[in-house]
């Protein structure tokens, strides 16, 4: 049931991009055509999920037994672009239909700071686990959540951007500027989702 | 000089050399910022022992190892004769506005609330962040619920804005906001951090004394 | 090469949020009030001023195959010895900006400069770069953060000057952020227009 609370929570109420502003740069570069922003999410869930199992893995068994917990950031950072690097090798070899499809994405991830962000929020055990002890299994369950939020958001948002450009928009606020207010009002959207988290926990007798 | 080249040996020699000047670097920093590191968050929880039990009195007191039990953290506060002043408990809800919101909160012997403190929140900064201050004030003229239409047309008289929770006792006051059905004032504008904010102090004293008034009403519905 | 004009080329035509829109993350997250988004400024102009520096020193030495895992590991270095000296003395900002922090590290703003121009340029001419970037950025998220905390709050750097009746709440939220940035960026852009 916890795991139930912790997709609706991580998917729309406290959503990766438009409540906690991580993976900003993708949200608003990879979001002008809805098949690009649905190829950069399924990237996104893909390397996540597995980042997030790699540096869970790496922060149990070799920073805190050997008190390192100060070289996470470095370590983080390098395993996932080695991570990255190796996924893009793989993929090239065994599916290089899939690799036609998200090869162009996969070199943009490893500044995405959502990868980086949940990685460490789920090593440090401080993401939002609905009242469950932070372990691997529910930190797996919240990376992959998240990352289906960050498509809903950028496929919805991308959707939105789609119907932009046949409208005249005013010169100064032509390209970034519009794509932000979108964005913005996108964010109130999800603000209504806000409590929803608690009332199903409440309606299912928690 | 020139630029090395981009052969094995060199890329290889290079990136090891700087990642292992790096992670020497960094222990050597970590050296002498540990210490202090550790202090500060130890004093954190210190002070925030004293604030929630002892206020701005002036004895002495002394603190028992911290207990944990189902998440809850417990810290029993006797004074200089050895008699129980109160227990401090550190509380934890999940769904503040954006995550975890976690407090301190001090009761006495007989549960009544002697003060509070936010640890950690993930709300919007200064916005959440007035639970604070919020639940130790009496509200002077009820902006919160004293402009509600209703109030105006029935004539019901304008609330005082009650949120002080300071002096009550989950045992014999329903803490929870207002609209739920409770005697407290949620912060303006900011619902479901008060929400969460009570829930927390009504966890803490559940898990401390084993129930609350606010079961009897709601059947244990948090 | 004019140091001078390399600093201010880093804070107006090149600022880093307005005119080249990198760093969004940081910006839209940290900037809910005036000291928190110059909390934020302050801590990246401190990295990049660092990894400028140093990755300029040691550009001959890097072998162009492993550059970047290089620069990675110079900005994630000074961006660990951030967070363990503001953890030991200022641990108030260092809760609040939180997660964002550690994430400096992939702040396009850092690797595009040590990219860009650390590893093109001497030491010197670096510094002032990294010096003129971390200004640039620090000033725009400082202007945003006041924006948003008059707007939002009434307050200006924490001291009220606005009755709190006028408060317009949405722009200390999420949506305040995005839409307080993109209507920024629209009046740079129509001043840009003008100038042209």
């Amino acid at each position: 049931m916890e795991y139930l609370l912790i997709f609706i929570s991580a998917i729309f109420v406290n959503n990766i991009v438009l409540s906690q502003f991580l993976g900003i740069c993708p949200f608003l570069g990879v979001s002008k055509k809805i098949s690009t922003a649905a190829g950069m999410g399924i990237a996104v869930t893909f390397v996540l999920v597995i980042s997030v199992l790699v540096t869970y893995a790496l922060q149990m068994w070799v920073l805190n037994p050997l008190g390192l917990e100060y070289l996470q950031t470095i370590l983080f950072i390098l395993v996932i672009a080695g991570l990255v690097q190796m996924l893009e090798t793989i993929l090239k070899k065994v599916s290089p239909s899939l690799y036609q499809a998200l090869g162009i994405f996969l070199p943009l991830i490893t500044t995405n700071c959502c990868i980086l962000g949940v990685s460490i929020l789920v090593a440090n055990g401080t993401y939002n686990a609905q009242g469950l002890e932070p372990s691997l299994l529910s930190g797996v369950f919240y990376a992959l959540a998240t990352a289906i939020g960050f498509a809903v958001a950028l496929i919805v948002f991308a959707g939105i951007r789609e119907q932009l450009d046949t409208v005249r928009i005013p010169k100064p606020m032509q390209g970034m500027s519009i794509a932000l207010v979108t964005a913005g009002l996108l964010a109130m959207a999800f603000m209504g989702f806000s409590g929803v988290d608690h009332g199903i926990a409440q309606a299912l007798g928690h | 000089m020139k630029k090395l080249e981009s052969n094995r040996l060199n890329m290889a020699v290079v990136l090891t050399a700087i990642a292992v000047a790096a992670a020497g670097l960094l222990g050597w920093v970590n050296g002498f910022t540990q210490e202090p590191i550790a202090q500060k968050s130890a004093q954190t929880v210190s002070d925030g022992i004293k604030s929630v039990i002892i206020g701005d009195r002036d004895i002495e007191f002394n603190v028992a190892p911290a207990q944990e039990r189902n998440g809850f953290v417990f810290h029993k506060v006797t004074d200089a004769a050895g008699r129980t002043l109160g227990t401090a408990v550190e509380s934890t809800d999940p769904n503040g506005f954006g995550g975890n919101l976690k407090i301190m909160v001090g009761f006495d012997t007989e549960g009544e609330i002697l003060g509070y403190k936010v640890l950690e929140h993930n709300e919007t900064p200064g916005l959440g962040a007035q639970a604070d201050e919020w639940f130790r004030q009496s509200g002077k003229t009820g902006r919160a619920s004293g402009s509600k239409l209703s109030d105006l047309i029935f004539g019901v008289p304008v609330s005082t804005g009650n949120h002080n929770i300071i002096g009550m006792n989950p045992a014999e006051d329903v803490m929870s906001v207002s609209g739920d059905g409770g005697q407290i004032d949620a912060i303006t504008a900011s619902t479901i951090t008060s929400r969460a904010f009570l829930r927390a102090v009504n966890a803490a004293f559940k898990e401390l004394f084993g129930y609350t008034a606010a079961d009897a009403v709601s059947g244990a519905s948090y | 090469m004019n140091y001078f004009k390399t600093i201010t080329d880093g804070i107006f035509k090149g600022n880093p949020t307005f005119v080249l829109l990198l760093g969004m993350c940081p910006t839209l997250a940290t900037t809910s009030s005036a000291l928190n988004g110059l909390g934020m400024g302050v801590s990246t102009m401190f990295v990049l001023i660092c990894s400028n520096a140093f990755i300029s020193l040691l550009k001959n030495l890097i072998p162009d195959g492993v550059r970047i895992p290089c620069y990675i590991v110079v900005i994630a270095s000074f961006v660990t010895i951030l967070q363990m000296v503001m953890q030991a003395y200022l641990p108030e900002l260092y809760r609040t900006l939180g997660i964002f922090i550690p994430l400096i590290v992939v702040n396009c703003i850092i690797l595009g400069r040590a990219e860009a121009f650390a590893a093109k340029n001497n030491v010197l001419a670096s510094l002032c770069d990294g010096l003129g970037t971390g200004l640039g950025f620090t000033l725009a998220l400082t202007l945003l953060g006041l924006i948003r905390e008059l707007l939002g709050k009434g307050t200006f750097f924490g001291a009220e000057v606005l009755p709190s009746t006028g408060n317009m709440l949405l722009f200390v939220l999420a949506p305040g952020a995005f839409i307080t940035l993109g209507l920024f960026i629209a009046a740079v852009n129509s001043f840009k227009n003008k100038k042209a």
